[in-house]
């Protein structure tokens, strides 16, 4: 059969450290490359896509005083949140006992809106602390 | 061997048996081809194979058999002498866009762009080391003992770190790598993962990412240092050519990188060593660590049970190809939580996973195969362990401390590895079949 | 909302929290800070927590709460208007090397070497599709509805196809992952992995491997392909940005690549039915196929039993972060015994397994509290169940859910995916918890 000589010899494995007579003689494998000298200024395409624009939400004008005021206490749904808003509550009736909280678990997971809920906070509430993933 | 021979291979070798023929000095060995796979085959059938043909030749097998033995030598099966592989030219001038495509058509990469390996680069890249570019680094090769071993200096380390992409400050942990002579490309059939650890004041001061994303492209020491060491086991130890020098029949998705990563040591629970000092080193030594293995699980649970417990019940049931190694690699939250526990040591944990961990039923009968015969025959443990049924956990304990295939004699093992990366975002883990193999000292070669 | 707020987030999310509230226009909302995590404290810890400081500020907590909601707003907080993102400017001019390292640390890249697109390069590219450059591909986001979403043209695609390496004729089905809207960098701190299959005639027309080693870096479509869809998740969706967009907190190192493959379509046995097939595509159609998952294992092991016994005792015992769904990737030998065994198409194998797979007890009960209760209370199945130990319950947990809330259905479809890849140098075989996403069509990109 017909032995492709040359493709042999590219198949057998031998120590370039043993062919490396001078080095200016045999280069081992991979070879060098030789550019054009000198650092060449290329100019290259900004990968970016396009983000979407952000419309600025004005917040909620704030309350002068806790006092007799209704908080919703929200958790998003993060293990053991239900617990430290708990902790919230408990330290209001030490605290501030004027203050009254009513809990509540947002719907949809961490990132779900919640429209009725707020909804029920405008009518029946004054503000909201919300606790804790993200 | 003084006497003919006739050498039988099936198919799916005809590359490997080819090159291997060649590399040992008899490139024109009379080689016959058979179908694959045989070792399936009934009796009959493979008598059938006999009265077939050499699917390479085409050409009545029994008959081709005979002939390789009584067939008078040519001209050229006679001939001695040496063959000096020729390795080409020293230099190659072209445009980048041709560089590229020479190197990737040539096998010399990881056929992902890289750092074309001009004379300038290589010496910038020299710099990262003390060391003179002659001097042998190491030896690599696809598997010792059936593949040739190549050697190799530290320039031509220096290349292929060029190539991967890497700044000269990561230089002395690839060379420590590449000192192991460990490649990241095993020739095995079952495609082999690697992993790589590094330790100590390196991490820092060359900014590896042991934080959110470890295992991932965020961070240039994390993925150059990885790719580099497939780049030089290709280059420097011939691994890596399909059908030759590697046969994994699927490959591993894991040896694009070969999970390259710091372990976290400033959030390791009191008591808990790095893996570096686990295995001798002091603390401020820099250390690269290399583990083997095939797979990797990522588990992300919120269990009624402690993790630790998790952990165990995961590890009872856990099958893959390593089947009685495991490493863990924990996110520091984690650690902390079964250190809170009252698991002062890795060793402590370790010590709890051994005697608490079991074997699924049928595992422990295809581990044990003459077990049921035993069973039979009354002897114990066998018989209790039967009586337990098809789908019970054996109180068996499959995990031991052994040395991954084509790791070095002694060094420190344990039954179960375990690392501590991440970045604490949750309470998360994963775990493999990865054994440990070896550790080199990266401050050897600043 | 039309009343004050006050968000608390723990502080491992301090950077995520502050850069959403500026993507949804409240740059300056009030957040304040918990440690982290809060998980796993007590309810006396908790409170300890709330009479304590905010990590961030150091300031008292409770006081800083009460603020948020009681002093009034500054004149910044009572800003309207629109605020466009800054993506930087179009061109960058450099050498290759100073461009190498722009790109890389502006967080362009996974951290390997590119191709720089020059305007020439991207003009080359762009031969390979017959869409016009300004023509919007999609949208990618690296969290639908948690994160912003950005879009993106074929110009865009095409940068980045240049950036990964690709040739021109890799672009259409660059194109049609893209358009599938998938990113290839989730950002849950579970560190997702992706998997990309083509099929159909593409695979052959641009000679993606799918022989030995076909997951790992040996050709290259399969390497290039893979990563592009890593960097274009990056550049055209903003993922990938640890500690914002990307939360995950070990990583996954199948993200260098993704599992870029193609199936082994010349060896499926017969009646075995390629993947885009099974999907409802033609034969001839080319297809990408995306699926979404945690782990792999891959599994070189020779059994006492036949294949399909095997791989069924492996998916009874498998546990991962997915423990209702799972992918087969077999090699096509062992593809050919399970149809020798009788199973005559993907269907039967995959429905074989998912009505006789099992679940382990320890699983079953942590995930079904509900049930527990009812066995402890005499309620068949569950109370027998409960009797069975530690063995493995006779429960079937890979199926596809249906509607979630809607009633189970009576004759649930298999949730296991089968996929026929490799090289048959040996009977392996991987699998992992991965599930199908959806497909797009390459054709309509070309």
């Amino acid at each position: 059969m017909k032995i492709n000589r040359r493709k042999l010899l590219s198949l057998i494995g031998v120590s370039p450290a043993i062919l490396a007579g001078s080095s200016a003689v045999g280069e081992p494998a991979p070879k060098k490359a030789r550019m054009a000298s000198g650092p060449v200024k290329i100019d290259a395409l900004n990968p970016k896509g396009m983000p979407p624009s952000v419309q600025l939400i004005p917040m909620a004008p704030r309350l002068d005083t806790l006092d007799g005021k209704t908080i919703y206490l929200v958790s998003d749904g993060f293990a053991g949140a239900d617990r430290f808003l708990n902790q919230i509550a408990i330290w209001f009736s030490k605290n501030m006992p004027s203050v009254k909280t009513v809990y509540r678990l947002k719907a949809g997971g961490l990132a779900g809106d919640d429209p009725a809920l707020w909804a029920e906070i405008k009518k029946n509430g004054n503000a909201m602390i919300m606790a804790y993933g993200h | 061997m003084g006497f003919p021979t006739a050498p039988l291979v099936t198919i799916a070798f005809e590359g490997l048996a080819k090159s291997n023929a060649a590399s040992r000095g008899m490139p024109l060995e009379r080689i016959c081809f058979l179908p694959h796979p045989m070792t399936n085959k009934t009796d009959e059938e493979m008598y059938q194979v006999l009265l077939g043909n050499d699917p390479v030749t085409n050409k009545p097998l029994m008959p081709e058999v005979i002939a390789a033995l009584t067939q008078p030598l040519t001209a050229d099966e006679k001939k001695t002498g040496s063959i000096s592989p020729d390795v080409g030219p020293a230099m190659y001038s072209d445009t980048a866009d041709n560089l590229q495509r020479y190197y990737a058509d040539n096998n010399l990469t990881d056929f992902m762009p890289i750092i074309l390996p001009t004379e300038e680069r290589v010496q910038a890249m020299l710099k990262g080391t003390s060391h003179s570019p002659d001097e042998i680094v190491g030896k690599l090769s696809a598997a010792k003992g059936a593949f040739p071993e190549w050697s190799f200096n530290v320039r031509q380390v220096a290349i292929n770190a060029v190539m991967a992409g890497a700044q000269p400050e990561f230089f002395p942990v690839i060379l420590a790598i590449a000192s192991t002579g460990q490649p990241s490309l095993f020739s095995s059939t079952s495609s082999f993962a690697r992993m790589v650890v590094v330790n100590g004041p390196i991490r820092d001061k060359i900014k590896m990412n042991y934080g959110i994303g470890a295992m991932g492209p965020f961070n240039d020491a994390n993925a150059t240092i990885g790719r580099a060491w497939t780049l030089l086991s290709k280059n420097l130890g011939g691994c890596g050519m399909p059908g030759q020098t590697y046969m994994g029949s699927q490959g591993t998705n894991l040896n694009y990188n070969n999970i390259c990563f710091g372990e976290t040591e400033d959030k390791l629970p009191e008591g808990w060593k790095p893996v570096h000092v686990q295995h001798g080193f002091k603390p401020e030594e820099s250390i690269v660590s290399i583990y083997s293995g095939w797979s990797l699980t990522n588990v992300c649970f919120f269990a009624q049970i402690p993790i630790h417990e998790v952990i165990k019940n995961w590890m009872t049931h856990y099958f893959s190809t390593g089947n009685g190694s495991v490493t863990l690699m924990l996110d520091p939250t984690v650690a902390a939580d079964i250190a809170r526990h009252g698991f002062g040591t890795k060793e402590d944990y370790v010590d709890y996973l051994e005697k608490n961990t079991k074997t699924p039923a049928w595992l422990y009968w295809e581990m044990v195969r003459n077990g049921k015969e035993q069973a039979a025959k009354g002897v114990e443990p066998f018989a209790s362990y039967l009586k337990m049924g098809d789908d019970a956990e054996i109180p068996f304990n499959r995990f031991v401390a052994r040395a991954p295939y084509g790791a070095p004699e002694g060094g420190h093992r344990s039954a179960v590895e375990i690392i501590v990366l991440g970045g604490e975002t949750n309470t998360y883990w994963f775990g493999g079949d990865f054994g440990y193999m070896m550790s080199a000292s990266i401050d050897k070669w600043t | 909302m039309g009343f004050p707020t006050a968000p608390l987030v723990t502080i491992a999310f301090k950077d995520l929290a502050k850069s959403n509230a500026a993507g949804h226009g409240m740059p300056d909302l009030r957040v304040c800070f918990l440690p982290h995590p809060m998980t796993n404290k007590t309810d006396a810890e908790m409170y300890q927590v709330l009479l304590g400081s905010d990590p961030v500020t150091n300031k008292p907590l409770m006081p800083e709460i009460i603020s948020a909601l009681t002093t009034p707003l500054t004149a910044d907080e009572q800003k309207t208007g629109t605020v466009r993102p800054d993506v930087g400017p179009p061109m960058y001019s450099g050498t290759q090397d100073e461009l190498q390292r722009l790109y890389c640390d502006n967080n362009y890249t996974d951290f390997m070497p590119i191709i720089l697109p020059t305007e020439e390069k991207v003009e080359a590219m762009l031969k390979g599709t017959s869409h016009k450059p300004d023509e919007v591909v999609g949208t990618l986001s690296a969290a639908r509805g948690a994160q912003a979403s950005w879009s993106f043209t074929v110009r865009h695609v095409a940068i980045n196809a240049v950036m990964a390496g690709a040739s021109p004729d890799y672009l259409p089905t660059i194109l049609a992952i893209s358009s599938t809207g998938q990113p290839s960098l989730f950002s849950s701190t579970s560190s997702f992995t992706r998997m990309v299959m083509l099929n159909g005639p593409v695979s052959d027309q641009i000679k993606m491997n799918y022989g030995i080693g076909a997951m790992g870096p040996f050709a290259e479509p399969n390497a290039v392909i893979g990563r592009a869809w890593t960097i274009l998740s990056k550049n055209l969706g903003g993922c990938g940005v640890p500690g914002l967009t990307y939360l995950g907190t070990l990583g996954s190192n199948f993200n260098y690549n993704n599992l870029c493959i193609a199936e082994t379509e010349n060896k499926l046995p017969d009646g075995w039915k390629p993947f885009h097939v099974q999907k409802g595509f033609k034969p001839e159609e080319s297809v990408v196929s995306i699926f979404s998952g945690w782990s792999l294992n891959n599994v070189a092991w020779f059994p006492n039993m036949p294949y399909h016994e095997l791989i069924n005792n492996w998916l009874t015992h498998f546990f991962s972060f997915g423990t209702g769904a799972a992918t087969l990737l077999l090699d096509p030998t062992v593809a050919r015994e399970a149809k020798e065994k009788g199973f005559n198409s993907k269907e039967d194998l995959s429905d074989y397994w998912s009505k006789n797979s099992k679940t382990p007890a320890w699983l079953y009960w942590d995930t079904h509290k509900n049930e527990l209760t009812q066995a402890k209370a005499g309620v068949e199945p569950y109370a027998s169940y409960l009797k069975m130990g530690d063995a493995d319950l006779p429960f079937q947990r890979f199926y596809r859910r249906g509607r979630f809330g809607g009633p189970p259905e009576p004759n649930p479809k298999s949730s296991i995916e089968i996929i026929v890849l490799g090289g048959e140098t040996n009977t392996y075989w991987a699998g992992g918890d991965f599930s199908y996403v959806g497909s797009a069509s390459v054709d309509k990109w070309r």
